[in-house]
């Protein structure tokens, strides 16, 4: 297993529990912002917190503002209108789905719309995705519902286009284009949705593999926007694999206890993979690999504390091996070398690769 | 809701046998309000149990009558609320609980790690029949405690002295902890094997980072340094001598006497007469000033190095350090017979100066008088006086003599714990240990203690009958598992410490999995992956479980059956098999047909685990041919739905299980009774089959076998013990009707 030489990396300890973490497209030229999902256990408050990144040696992050929501927040995602503010989308264990606009000039809340828990779903929301302009959310849960929500200037319009009763429990969503979006749930199973053709999913995969994997849960799913036929999925047993709609009965395995070969030095992880995102960071060697056959690097964290970029038929390369779990990260779309990532013993790291 | 909580006192109980003293000073109650969200009435039925840590669990039930009228979905049964109850437990130093946290978190890996090595070096002296133990070992406890040394704060650069601004002459250090304090003790006497030669130093190097903060005495005495060192800049500006200040030789002296040497040397470059425009007339002032500071700055000390801006010039052997020792006494005692000394007009400069040589000389009384805390003298003693003491014993008695010339009333926590160590009292520093540091710090301090003492180990390690056949450090680290685990965030570590614990740590961990809430989805998930690091598979097992039945009761069937699957519990899949039994025979709408079908489904990737699913799964194909053939008419689907039908009657799988039982026995088995109404319902469904437009669908055998069937069903109706299904009088009779019907067709056909 390789492991990458980090520019920088620094633990930033904190007083609550980070439940999820995002860097915020910029506001202005200069700041750079990271929105964290935060739980305090002492006062049991759940808040949305903007921090000002300061990237020096060791890294500031500096609390802007802050929102308190009444329950744990599930999914944290951020988006950005086209040539607008970009806006924050939460939902919460509790049900309620809230849609923050920040304020550019402070980076206080300016507003908050939100939808109230046991409306969108029974039980926790599990999963939240939005769409890259900010202009709709689906939301997924347990109960097996999937729901489409709609961000307008006027609030939030919501439209249940499934619902399979408790069949299904949902774990997972991406959108993946304006029309189209995957969701992931139970034994590893991926479904297609297209808005187009309602009633239900246009295609579905479920694990005919071997026992183990098939048992997995999908944590996690990443589309990227210039292969939209291949859905990247990342779930239990340090399983990641990428599902292509041309080959929908072949998983390509990219990491995991049944990669194929019985040799496990493929699987990186062995445990849950809490978060898979398409790597945009390119170095010299990594472009040179780059082929429309292969699937593009990954970056995945697990909760045996692993932060590792795969990329298909190559060695692993680790980041972090860490003592307790990463539960989430972040990758800085303006310098995509930056990766930020939230720990389960109450700190956030931040790393630089050279 | 006042009145409910009843607080309990302990005043008439025993209270020589609790375990933790309990403080009755709190006699007034302490009034909660539940937030339950239900809308009165409210029943006064309420169910408290202890919940995680300091929380009660209080569940409030409706009563009966108000649940049937209120057919609000949400105020069905009541409500479980949790009360968080104050006072949590933080260490009495630490209270800030975060801070504890991350020093919890931070201490797991340093632990985990000895703990392997620890389970290595055994298998493998086990191998060798031997012992390599000692060396290797020792350095691995100097490694840990220096770890965990690291996360109690940092040491901080002590009083350092900067020469830029002089209104500053003790930087403000983090503020260290006693805790870090004791730590750092502990180390310097059992982990730090390699310098035990250097301990009186490195009592030196203790003392002048704890004592500032730590003891109040000598809060009081740097507070007046602080001040002596702003009044030294405003009698800079206003040209007066600092030196006419009592206070600024008071506090030389006692920084000298517990060897500050570098802020000694800084006080003493403030005294007026390096003045510029002084240098003229106080020209053997300033020599003299001059000369102390450098015999002071060229004091010899024994040990290895200094750190950085420390004065002083280290000798790591002995003998060498004897050397110069003697010369540089020998140059003390020069300067102070020197003649110069009557050349020195100012009073306060030459007494002070003189008294400043006599603490370096180990004047007892002058070193007395400078000192006020025992330790402090303590300290002066290891530097001026008896550089070379080593032994428990000697600096034991050297401790006791110290206090005796400066008693306190009142010991802080630290220096008992310097006296039980002096003392060589394992129970002593085991008992101020958990006295004043709470768990964390026994839980990871008996690593220290046993190290290298085999009479400690034998203390520690030996099982006991009152701890109920734990040794004491097993016992000790079981309470700090429980501390941890009454966390919500910090529980998941406490299996390190339990799993480190031979006689009840296993069990304990099986109960703490056992009570988190694995009904939501993260904490199933973390105990899983808990479970497979300790190889607690039946634990993990019956974690999901409990997941599977939480979730198919809360109508997520197919979260349900996944857990279930994964726990491969097959009972409970049985049951929901036989569940889906039920449908068969009724008329289902087309939703919940959907649901049935698939439950199948989800079911059926391991038709292994369900007796009867194959069954299930020709009976749904049949079905489903039939609501196509209800659709429209097709004669395809038609023949399908007939294949189907066969199929079903000549199941091999199904005779055994669900015709001989309903044919034979006394109809008392399930499965045969719903076999039986499935019959019925399917000769409901051939009715249409049978009477199929055009040509039979069935040809003789076929029809022969459902008719054989039917013949079957209508003996086994004769028998008293029948159950009827609710089928239409004339079924049977139409059915044989078709069925004859069709008999007839197909033999004409063929």
């Amino acid at each position: 297993m390789a492991t990458e030489t980090l520019k920088q990396f620094h633990r930033l300890p904190q007083s609550t529990y980070v439940d999820a973490l995002r860097f915020l497209p910029p506001l202005s030229a200069f700041d750079r912002y990271v929105v964290v999902a935060s739980f305090n256990s002492d006062s049991d408050e759940t808040s949305i917190e903007i921090h000002a990144l300061n990237p020096s040696t060791p890294p500031i992050l500096t609390l802007q503002s802050s929102f308190t929501l009444s329950s744990r927040i599930s999914s944290l995602k951020v988006a950005q209108k086209s040539l607008q503010n970009p806006l924050i989308a939460a939902s919460t264990f509790a049900g309620s789905l809230h849609v923050l606009f920040p304020n550019p000039i402070d980076v206080s809340f300016e507003s908050e719309v939100s939808i109230p828990e046991k409306t969108l779903h029974l039980g926790p929301i599990t999963c939240l995705d939005l769409q890259e302009n900010g202009s709709a959310c689906v939301s997924v849960g347990e109960d097996g519902r999937v729901n489409l929500i709609s961000v307008g200037d006027s609030g939030l319009d919501y439209r249940r286009i499934f619902d399979s009763k408790g069949l299904v429990s949902y774990t997972a969503s991406r959108w993946a284009s304006p029309t189209e979006f995957a969701t992931g749930g139970l034994g590893n199973s991926l479904q297609w949705w297209d808005q187009r053709r309602p009633g239900g999913p246009v295609s579905q995969f479920k694990g005919n593999w071997s026992q183990g994997a098939a048992s997995g849960v999908v944590h996690s799913i990443d589309i990227h926007p210039s292969r939209k036929h291949t859905c990247l999925a990342g779930g239990s047993y340090g399983t990641v694999f990428a599902w292509d709609l041309r080959r929908p009965q072949q998983p390509i395995v990219l990491s995991g206890i049944d990669a194929g070969e019985p040799m496990s030095s493929s699987s990186i992880s062995e445990s849950e993979v809490w978060e898979v995102q398409y790597d945009t960071f390119m170095s010299a060697s990594n472009r040179a690999n780059i082929s429309s056959e292969r699937v593009l690097p990954v970056m995945i964290c697990s909760e045996d504390g692993i932060l590792a970029v795969i990329k298909q038929g190559d060695e692993p390369t680790e980041l972090l091996a860490e003592n307790c779990a990463i539960n989430s990260f972040d990758i800085d779309r303006q310098n995509p070398s930056d990766v930020i990532c939230s720990h389960e013993w109450e700190s956030i790291a931040f790393l630089t690769r050279a | 809701m006042p009145g409910l909580l009843t607080v309990y006192h302990p005043s008439g109980h025993d209270e020589s046998s609790a375990l933790v003293q309990f403080s009755s000073d709190s006699n007034t109650p302490i009034v909660y309000s539940l937030h339950h969200g239900l809308k009165s009435p409210i029943a006064p039925r309420l169910s408290i149990s202890w919940s995680r840590g300091n929380s009660l669990r209080v569940s409030v039930f409706r009563s009966p009558e108000t649940t049937e009228t209120v057919l609000d979905e949400v105020e069905v049964g009541g409500k479980v609320v949790e009360l968080k109850l104050s006072g949590e437990y933080v260490d009495s130093e630490i209270n800030d609980a975060a801070r504890w946290r991350r020093i919890a978190y931070g201490s797991v890996s340093p632990f985990a790690h000895l703990q392997n090595k620890k389970n290595a070096m055994a298998a493998l002296s086990e191998l060798r029949h031997s012992a390599p133990y000692d060396v290797d070992w020792s350095k691995y406890v100097l490694e840990y405690s220096k770890e965990i040394n690291s996360l109690l704060g940092s040491r901080g650069s002590s009083p350092t002295s900067l020469i830029e601004d002089p209104k500053t002459v003790l930087e403000n250090v983090e503020e260290p902890s006693s805790l870090k304090a004791a730590w750092e003790l502990l180390e310097i006497f059992y982990a730090d094997k390699q310098s035990q030669a250097w301990i009186p130093e490195q009592l030196v190097d203790w003392s002048a980072v704890m004592i500032v903060k730590v003891l109040p005495l000598f809060f009081s005495k740097t507070c007046n340094w602080r001040r002596g060192g702003e009044h030294l800049s405003v009698y800079d500006s206003s040209l007066q001598a600092v030196e006419d200040e009592p206070a600024y030789w008071q506090a030389i002296s006692s920084a000298l006497a517990v060897g500050w040497l570098d802020i000694v040397v800084k006080l003493l470059r403030l005294h007026g007469s390096y003045q510029l425009n002084q240098l003229g007339n106080r020209e053997t002032e300033n020599g003299l000033v001059e000369a102390v500071a450098v015999l002071i700055s060229k004091m010899p000390r024994m040990r290895a190095h200094l750190p950085d801006g420390k004065l002083g010039e280290c000798y790591y052997n002995k003998s060498d350090f004897i050397k110069a020792w003697e010369k540089w006494r020998a140059q003390i005692t020069k300067l102070d017979c020197s003649a110069f000394w009557l050349q020195c007009s100012h009073n306060h400069t030459r007494e002070n100066l003189k008294l400043l040589l006599q603490i370096m000389l180990g004047n007892t009384g002058t070193l007395s008088s400078a000192t006020f805390h025992w330790v402090e003298l303590y300290i002066a003693h290891f530097l001026y006086i008896s550089p070379f003491t080593s032994g428990l014993e000697s600096m034991h008695a050297l401790a006791q003599k110290c206090m005796q010339l400066k008693p306190t009333s009142s010991p802080h926590k630290l220096m008992r714990l310097i006296i039980g160590i002096l003392g060589e009292n394992t129970e002593v520093v085991l008992a101020e240990c958990s006295r004043s540091f709470g768990s964390w710090m026994i839980a990871h301090a008996t690593e220290l203690l046993t190290a290298g003492s085999i009479q400690a180990e034998i203390l520690l390690k030996e099982e006991r009958h009152n701890l109920g056949g734990v040794s004491i450090e097993e016992s000790h680290r079981l309470v700090y598992a429980q501390v941890l685990s009454s966390h919500a965030l910090t529980w998941q570590i406490a299996p390190i410490y339990l799993i480190s614990c031979v006689k009840h740590g296993v069990g304990l961990l099986e109960i703490l999995l056992y009570k988190q809430p694995v009904y939501h989805s993260q904490v199933l998930l973390k105990n899983i992956e808990i479970c497979r690091l300790y190889d607690l598979d039946s634990v993990s097992a019956n974690a999901m479980k409990i997941a599977g039945v939480h979730h198919w009761k809360h109508g997520r069937n197919g979260a349900g059956v996944f857990w279930l699957q994964q726990a491969g519990d097959e009972v409970r899949l049985n049951r929901i098999a036989q569940k889906l039994f039920d449908f068969v025979g009724k008329s289902i709408s087309d939703e919940s047909f959907e649901q049935w079908e698939g439950l199948i489904e989800l079911l059926g990737s391991e038709s292994r685990t369900a007796a009867g699913l194959e069954f299930l799964h020709k009976y749904r194909d049949f079905k489903k041919s039939l609501q196509q053939v209800q659709d429209g008419i097709l004669t395809d689907a038609a023949r399908k739905a007939g294949e189907a039908l066969i199929l079903l009657m000549k199941n091999p799988s199904t005779p055994q299980r669900f015709w001989l039982p309903l044919l034979y026995d006394s109809n008392s088995n399930p499965k045969g009774r719903r076999i039986e109404e499935v019959l019925n319902h399917f000769c409901d469904l051939q009715l249409k089959l049978l009477n199929w437009q055009g040509r039979p669908l069935l040809n003789v055998s076929q029809t022969n076998l459902l008719l054989n069937k039917l013949q079957e069903l209508s003996v086994a109706r004769l028998r008293p013990d029948f159950v009827e299904v609710g089928m239409p009088a004339g079924a049977l009779s139409s059915v044989r009707v078709a069925l004859a019907t069709n008999l007839g067709r197909a033999i004409l056909e063929e």
